[in-house]
């Protein structure tokens, strides 16, 4: 292993360059798009020559930008609490007790999973509709309050958890629920925090669903603003810029803080 | 284990109704959990199976009218939908380079890439997945945009004419392709180094020790010990690969130009929200869903059959 010879370990590093480039790229393009004047869009140039806030000043003047971020950001935060709760009780239930019928709980819950969301949208749309749901953050967090991932992620993390630790919590006169709280909960941090990154993740990037419900504005997510805003402004590439970078903002945010996390709870579950 | 949690369910001694609650103790766990599930997967699946034999335009005042198996007639004999069905394929197809080849050849090439720089290029190549697709969407139709863009700049400065990487009809599919899998290269790329620096160097070593080329370990050694990861990429890619695109057809192109970039999924929200015709969308899911389904048994199958564990 150690011996390797030199050619071979530039041409990897050539690879491994090159692929960060195509990542990384597009990405920043499009932020240093949003610093450019109206002049000097066109240019090919690598930098700004003259960077300037307009675009962002035109785009907080065009669409409430702050408010969509806060209903995003509620949004992911609700669905991320609710699938973790609902998926923390589900697993509990399937890891503490073996009964009948609890295989299949645990079989339909997971098949779910494979239920294209097309194939349900128009029965999911009328009861939303029916309930009032439309246009409301609530109809976007309700039907997401479940996951088929977070319960097996945290079934598959709390059936490593020792039985005798359980036992003897039980044996001190502890009720289930206590346990869970109080014995079990503290010990599964890693996965805990792996499961709310993913939720968090993927209902801040959700698409489909919020394109059925959201119909105004002021009452959509990042996802649907921007394309409203894409459709309204056509070509108008500096500001759309500015909306893209200001609705990544705060999830590059979150990777740049907790990229190693980030990477591992992404790798240690598959592709969602 | 079984021990425990039979006690866990019987113990409790202390009268009837403490018993009984105990009995429903973990279906009072699941509740949240399947209520949300059975409310907003499963009722409606069968919903969806009911309606697909029904002629409804959704509005709330109009009764739908049952129409028997019309629905599938007509979509099997219309020229969209065997249109849309073999884009499916192509995005399908399209996409496993993307997502399994590049990433698995990056993979073994730079298997023992070890120091400071690794970290680095970890956290770059991984930046795509955590970017919302619609920015991706976005920045992406910026890039190649026909008069200002910047690929099109480059093409221009290697002497080559411009490409109307949405407009034109022969390139537009493929242009969507990329962007899906541009999402994914690093990603994938991620998990396939996972699972080979997994492998244990004593096989290496082992094979070197015995005169085995560079090619014959990766053939006989790496390639079989990643082929549970080779072979979930795949089965993700197939399974879900036309519902990724998804986002990119309806902010880029809507299907266009000349219907080149639809898909199944893209003609069922067509039909669903443009057209209003419910019965022909739910027709055309649950076609989607029936082969889907087998294709998802078959690869499940495959995967039993095929992957190589190391015990």
């Amino acid at each position: 292993m150690t011996n390797r010879t030199n050619p071979g370990r530039i041409a990897a590093h050539g690879v491994m360059v090159a692929l960060s480039f195509l990542a990384i790229f597009p990405v920043y393009w499009m932020i240093q798009t949003s610093f450019r004047s109206e002049n000097e869009i066109f240019s090919g140039g690598l930098f700004p020559a003259a960077p300037t806030l307009k675009n962002y000043a035109d785009v907080l003047a065009a669409m409430p930008m702050l408010r969509i971020l806060a209903n995003t950001a509620l949004m992911a935060g609700a669905t991320t609490l609710a699938q973790v709760a609902t998926g923390l009780l589900a697993a509990w239930a399937l890891v503490r007790w073996r009964f009948p019928g609890g295989a299949l709980a645990r079989s339909l819950i997971a098949l779910s999973w494979l239920v294209p969301f097309q194939v349900v949208m128009i029965p999911n749309y009328v009861l939303a509709s029916r309930l009032g749901l439309l246009d409301t953050v609530a109809g976007l967090v309700i039907p997401n309050a479940a996951a088929a991932f977070s319960v097996l992620v945290l079934y598959n993390a709390m059936r490593g958890f020792p039985r005798e630790v359980v036992e003897a919590a039980r044996m001190d006169g502890a009720g289930s629920l206590r346990i869970l709280a109080e014995v079990v909960l503290p010990n599964l941090r890693a996965p805990l925090a792996s499961v709310s990154i993913l939720c968090f993740i993927s209902a801040w990037n959700e698409y489909f669903w919020p394109l059925l419900l959201i119909r105004r504005m002021e009452n959509s997510v990042v996802q649907i603003g921007l394309q409203f805003f894409m459709t309204q402004e056509g070509n108008d590439w500096g500001p759309l810029m500015a909306a893209a970078t200001l609705a990544s903002l705060p999830i590059l945010a979150l990777y740049l803080v907790l990229q190693r996390q980030v990477v591992d709870s992404f790798m240690k579950s598959g592709i969602r | 284990m079984t021990d425990a949690t039979i006690t866990g369910a019987h113990v409790a001694p202390r009268g009837l109704p403490r018993l009984r609650l105990s009995a429903a103790e973990p279906w009072l766990y699941l509740a949240p959990a399947l209520v949300v599930v059975a409310v907003w997967t499963y009722v409606p699946l069968l919903q969806a199976f009911e309606l697909s034999f029904y002629q409804w335009n959704m509005l709330p005042r109009s009764t739908p009218r049952f129409v028997g198996l019309d629905n599938y007639r007509n979509l099997l004999s219309l020229p969209d939908m065997r249109q849309a069905v073999v884009n499916t394929v192509i995005y399908t197809i399209g996409l496993l380079p993307l997502s399994v080849g590049v990433p698995l050849a990056v993979a073994l090439l730079t298997g023992n890439l070890g120091g400071r720089l690794r970290n680095l290029y970890r956290a770059l190549i991984f930046v795509p997945m955590i970017v919302a697709p619609i920015v991706a969407a976005i920045l992406w139709r910026w890039l190649l945009n026909e008069d200002h863009g910047l690929v099109n700049a480059w093409l221009a400065g290697l002497g080559l004419g411009k490409v109307g990487f949405l407009s034109d009809p022969d390139v537009a599919l493929w242009t969507l392709v990329w962007i899906t899998g541009w999402k994914l290269i690093g990603f994938s790329t991620l998990l396939f180094a996972a699972a080979d620096s997994a492998i244990s160097p004593s096989y290496v070593e082992a094979a070197r020790m015995d005169g085995a080329s560079p090619w014959q370990i990766v053939r006989d050694i790496r390639l079989p010990l990643m082929s549970p990861t080779i072979l979930l990429i795949t089965m993700m890619t197939i399974l879900f690969g036309a519902q990724w695109s998804f986002v990119y057809i309806n902010a880029l192109t809507g299907g266009g130009p000349l219907r080149s970039t639809t898909n199944v999924y893209h003609v069922m929200w067509e039909y669903g929200f443009k057209t209003m015709a419910a019965g022909w969308s739910t027709a055309a899911g649950m076609l989607v869903f029936a082969v889907f389904g087998l294709i998802a048994i078959g690869c499940l199958a495959l995967m039993r059959r095929f992957a190589v564990y190391d015990e």
